[in-house]
């Protein structure tokens, strides 16, 4: 690929997702997640990747292209990603025919979305995983796609303009036992997961004042979001259909199974959610804790 | 390594008007600011003046930000300025406003955290153009200078600097990779750090300083108006010496906000230490007597003691119910009661009348009495508790205002006009910090930073500040308006001897005797009759006892406890202590015990006496005998720095003001 030296072109891949944090919620009496009502977002593992997209920006002055495959109205991720990391472009693949995508269709898309962005990409964020039941590997597969080395798990990362080589740190847990802190080096272009524990962490003044100057840039073009939005068809991006949305979904869902968990001293009661009285006596309850007797 | 022609250190409201005014002379500079965010660890009284002098130019707030006038979030115009006598529930006001309008083009009330915010803005957007700004968060812990070709030395560690002083130098910081700096300018206030690592001056003596107290009080717009007797922004300024002071030198202040007052007292520590006394009992003492009382109370609603043989749940629906109509009584009551945010609140269409708004106010108060039983009570609404040592000019003023390649200004510098009724620090900072700025557009012109170019330069340019003279020398002109005010009180009920000398200095021809003889005398022995305890206390005691007017409390309210202060204080708790007893037994420690404003510090029982189970009096010695600091409670008001190892809190950690 032909490069001008010292130039990094950077995408991020964000998801809008259900607002999980408290009192955002909505749920059906079956228990699942009403979807209609629940305020969707910007997921926060999408906001943590774009978090490390502004940091490109800040340290390596890249070009940043934020995308998402969604219904319309994921165009709301991409404003707040717009606020987070100061795009310069910001891209929707919508269409009826990506509905019901699994990971690797989604990838399939994406890769489309990324090729066509009219700047050969050298680095990819993504989000560990989205918080409405996704397996993390969206990521993996979009790399895989698209030829990038993939590397998971970041919590730190710097690139070497000179070499084009992207370093990283990579946070490992292994439940129960230890945490393996890794560092490892690979050519662009390449795909980076950030791991949940990334922080962003400017510690020189030139880049805390670059932040500060970009953060406010970032407000006003996420006010002004639309003008850098471009919403992609299947017939734009040239996908193959067979490829994408349900149709290009090998992933089958055969059971939701909750994993077991220890015994713990705690009882919980079941509540339905359309009796109105259980609900205040929950209320209450949760009043009691904040306000209750000292 | 990041490299800047100019660094400032400490965002009040000094830095922030150094930021300001380097970059309008088009000096790239950066400044670094403990607190986050910006604003946060400032405290004033505050009066904000905006000065003029015949002999010579003061640079103004307004100078250095041009729309000031028009758009910075002040509270008050302040239009009358009072002096109160005070004795028991006895009153004698003097009328001081003439000497407040002396050499004054416009005094605002102002609360200094949200005031720098808006400074900040200015300074930021005006820095961001030549690629600056401010950093938040970061606190600075050292200086290095480096020798060119002889190494390096840390400010810290060592006797640093030749006369001339070294420019080439590097800032340590808790949170940042290190960087190099040109020109420093310290405006890290009264308790700074950069004076003792750069060895500008040793800490500032017990004399030279004054413990300042003060907790603002919400009471609604209108009624401030209405209480106050002023018009639409005006505003006004009550000081007050006498008995409230339990005989130490200084006195309390009151000052009106737009729906708040400041109320405080400000003591030399000097005379703090000799008797030892908590400020917030002293601050509870003149928050109850009926003067003060009359002023900062209000109507509040009181809840009824729950009844808990209830069940349970009826318990949470009441509590649930009353907290949410609570809320919306105060909000509305605040709206209510300020004829801006009546029409704010119309203009949203929120409401289509005041009467709706009246009508609403009125259902929910009847609500919460019938439904809820509440009552309502007079009492007061405390939002905030705040300390802070300031800095005594007259004694505290550095005589060199530079090292190196460091300038010091405002309080960092030891800077401010405290003289009795003339309370002055915000507006002398600000002038320092265009002169600093000037002194360091002069050397990056020259390229010569050096302590005997720049930094002697800034020396003659405060020289020549007409606020220099002033905080040198006491100004004549001003104790002849002081003196020509006390003409009211009225002298028959005094002692002939009292009568006939308060006679003598009513007679302008004595007034010019007294003060061609004051001039004569050298300043010290004339600040030590002005300072003295006569005039502080006794004086007007006197004057009170005999002409105040009797002052009935319309109410009885209850001041908060210590304990609820510190409760309400935000407070983001640093790890790492900042501060380090060297003598847990040292006199001055132990009276830290009472005059931390905290109660950081706290005697420990020593334990060999209780084992050897001694008499009485051997216990109570073993007992005063340690003293422990707890600093997660500290608001770094710099009053126990003299014998302890004494930093602020690395940067975003601790004290948050809101108000300040
Ligand atoms: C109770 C009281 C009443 C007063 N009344 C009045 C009045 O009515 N009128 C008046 O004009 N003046 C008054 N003053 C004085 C006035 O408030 C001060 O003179 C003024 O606020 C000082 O401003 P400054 O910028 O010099 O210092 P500060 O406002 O103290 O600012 C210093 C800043 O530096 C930061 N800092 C410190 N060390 C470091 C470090 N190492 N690294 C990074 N940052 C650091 C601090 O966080 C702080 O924000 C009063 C003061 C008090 C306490
Ligand atoms: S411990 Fe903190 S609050 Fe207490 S006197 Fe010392 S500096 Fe002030």
């Amino acid at each position: 690929m032909n490069h001008d030296k010292d130039v990094i072109n950077a995408a991020v891949m964000v998801k809008l997702e259900p607002d999980l944090s408290e009192g955002n919620v909505s749920y059906n009496p079956d228990g699942t997640l009403n979807r209609s009502q629940t305020k969707n977002i910007l997921g926060p593992h999408s906001a943590i990747a774009c978090k490390a997209a502004m940091y490109a920006k800040v340290c390596y002055d890249a070009w940043v292209s934020v995308c998402s495959m969604g219904p319309p109205t994921a165009e709301i991720a991409l404003r707040d990603a717009m606020g987070l990391c100061c795009a310069d472009e910001l891209h929707l693949y919508s269409d009826r025919i990506f509905a019901g995508a699994d990971t690797l269709a989604t990838a399939e898309t994406i890769k489309h979305g990324i090729r066509k962005m009219g700047r050969s990409i050298d680095i990819v964020f993504s989000g560990h995983r989205a918080v409405d039941g996704e397996t993390g590997q969206t990521g993996p597969q979009t790399a895989w796609k698209l030829g990038f080395n993939f590397i998971g798990n970041v919590i730190d990362y710097s690139i070497d303009l000179e070499s084009r080589m992207v370093k990283a740190r990579r946070k490992i847990d292994l439940p129960g036992l230890y945490t393996v802190i890794e560092d490892v080096e690979s050519p662009l272009p390449a795909l980076i997961a950030l791991d949940p524990s990334y922080r962003d962490n400017y510690r020189r003044v030139s880049e805390r004042l670059r932040y500060a100057r970009l953060m406010k840039e970032a407000s006003r073009r996420a006010k002004d979001y639309k003008s850098y939005l471009r919403v992609w068809s299947a017939k734009d991006l040239g996908v193959d259909v067979r490829y994408v949305g349900l149709a290009g979904s090998p992933t089958i869902v055969y059971k939701v199974e909750k994993i077991p968990k220890a015994k713990a001293s705690r009882r919980a009661k079941v509540v339905d959610p359309s009796n109105v009285e259980a609900l205040r006596e929950v209320g209450n309850l949760i009043f009691n804790i904040a306000f209750g007797e000292r | 390594m990041d490299r800047f022609d100019a660094v400032i250190v400490g965002g009040g409201s000094a830095g922030l008007a150094a930021l300001m005014e380097l970059s309008r002379l088009g000096i790239q500079a950066v400044l670094l600011e403990s607190g986050k965010p910006i604003g946060s660890k400032s405290v004033s009284g505050g009066i904000l003046y905006s000065k003029n002098y015949p002999n010579g130019r003061v640079y103004n707030v307004e100078d250095i930000y041009p729309d000031f006038l028009d758009e910075a979030p002040v509270e008050r115009r302040i239009t009358r300025y009072y002096l109160n006598a005070l004795s028991g529930s006895k009153v004698y006001t003097i009328d001081l406003t003439e000497a407040h309008e002396y050499r004054t083009n416009f005094a605002y009330s102002v609360l200094m955290a949200r005031l720098n915010k808006w400074f900040a803005e200015r300074a930021e957007e005006e820095a961001a153009k030549l690629g600056g700004g401010i950093i938040e968060g970061v606190h600075v812990k050292d200086i290095v200078w480096i020798d060119d070709g002889s190494g390096s030395s840390s400010g810290s560690s060592s006797n640093s600097g030749s006369s001339s002083g070294s420019s080439n130098s590097i800032i340590v910081t808790d949170e940042l990779e290190e960087f190099g700096a040109k020109a420093i300018i310290a405006a890290d206030g009264v308790n700074s750090e950069i004076a003792l690592i750069s060895n500008a001056r040793g800490k500032l003596e017990p004399e030279a300083l004054y413990q300042g107290v003060k907790c603002i009080v919400r009471v609604p717009e209108d009624i401030i108006d209405e209480r106050f007797d002023l018009d639409d922004g005006e505003g006004v300024a009550h000081l007050f010496a006498g008995d409230i002071s339990r005989g130490h030198n200084g006195g309390g202040f009151l000052y009106t906000n737009r729906d708040t007052l400041s109320v405080g007292l400000v003591y030399h520590l000097d005379s703090l230490l000799k008797s030892p006394i908590e400020p917030y009992n002293m601050l509870n003492e003149f928050l109850t007597i009926p003067v003060i009382t009359n002023y900062i109370v209000d109507e509040v609603a009181v809840p009824k003691e729950l009844d808990r043989t209830l069940p349970k749940e009826e318990q949470l629906r009441i509590r649930f119910g009353l907290s949410r109509l609570l809320k919306e009584y105060e909000g509305l009551r605040y709206t209510y009661y300020s004829k801006h945010a009546r029409l704010d609140a119309i203009r949203q269409g929120l409401y289509s009348s005041e009467e709706e708004i009246k009508a609403r106010l009125e259902e929910v108060r009847g609500k919460l009495e019938k439904e809820y039983g509440v009552t309502f009570a007079n009492n007061y609404v405390e939002v905030e508790y705040a300390c802070k040592l300031v800095p005594d000019g007259k004694r505290a003023m550095m005589d060199k205002p530079y090292k190196n390649n460091i300038l010091f200004i405002g309080d960092a510098a030891g800077k401010g006009i405290f003289l009795g009724t003339r309370i002055e620090g915000i507006n002398i900072g600000i002038d320092d910090a265009a002169r600093a700025a000037r002194a360091v557009a002069r050397a990056r012109e020259m390229s010569n930073f050096s302590e005997d170019y720049m930094g002697r330069y800034y020396a003659q340019l405060v020289d020549e500040s007409p606020y220099t003279e002033d905080i040198r020398r006491i100004d004549f002109e001003y104790m002849k308006i002081f003196v020509r005010a006390c003409k009211s009180i009225p002298l028959e009920p005094f002692p002939l001897f009292l009568r006939l000398a308060f006679m003598l200095i009513q007679k302008t021809i004595v007034q010019e005797l007294a003060s061609s003889i004051a001039r004569m005398m050298d300043q010290s022995t004339l600040l030590k009759i002005i300072e003295s305890n006569d005039a502080y206390v006794k004086i007007p005691m006197e004057v009170a006892e005999r002409v105040g007017r009797e002052v009935k409390p319309i109410a009885e309210i209850r001041p908060l406890s210590i304990d609820e202060r510190i409760g309400r204080l935000k407070i983001r708790e640093d790890e790492v202590p900042h501060i380090r007893i060297k003598d847990p037994k040292s006199r001055f420690i132990k009276a830290m015990v009472h005059l931390c404003p905290t109660k950081c510090y706290i005697m420990e029982a020593s334990e060999e006496v209780s084992k050897e189970g001694a008499g009485a009096k051997a216990r109570l010695k073993a007992v005063v005998s340690n003293v422990i600091l707890q600093h997660e409670g500290c608001i770094e008001c710099g009053t126990c720095s003299r014998e302890t190892e004494w930093r602020h809190t690395r940067g975003e950690k601790g004290i948050v003001y809101e108000y300040g």
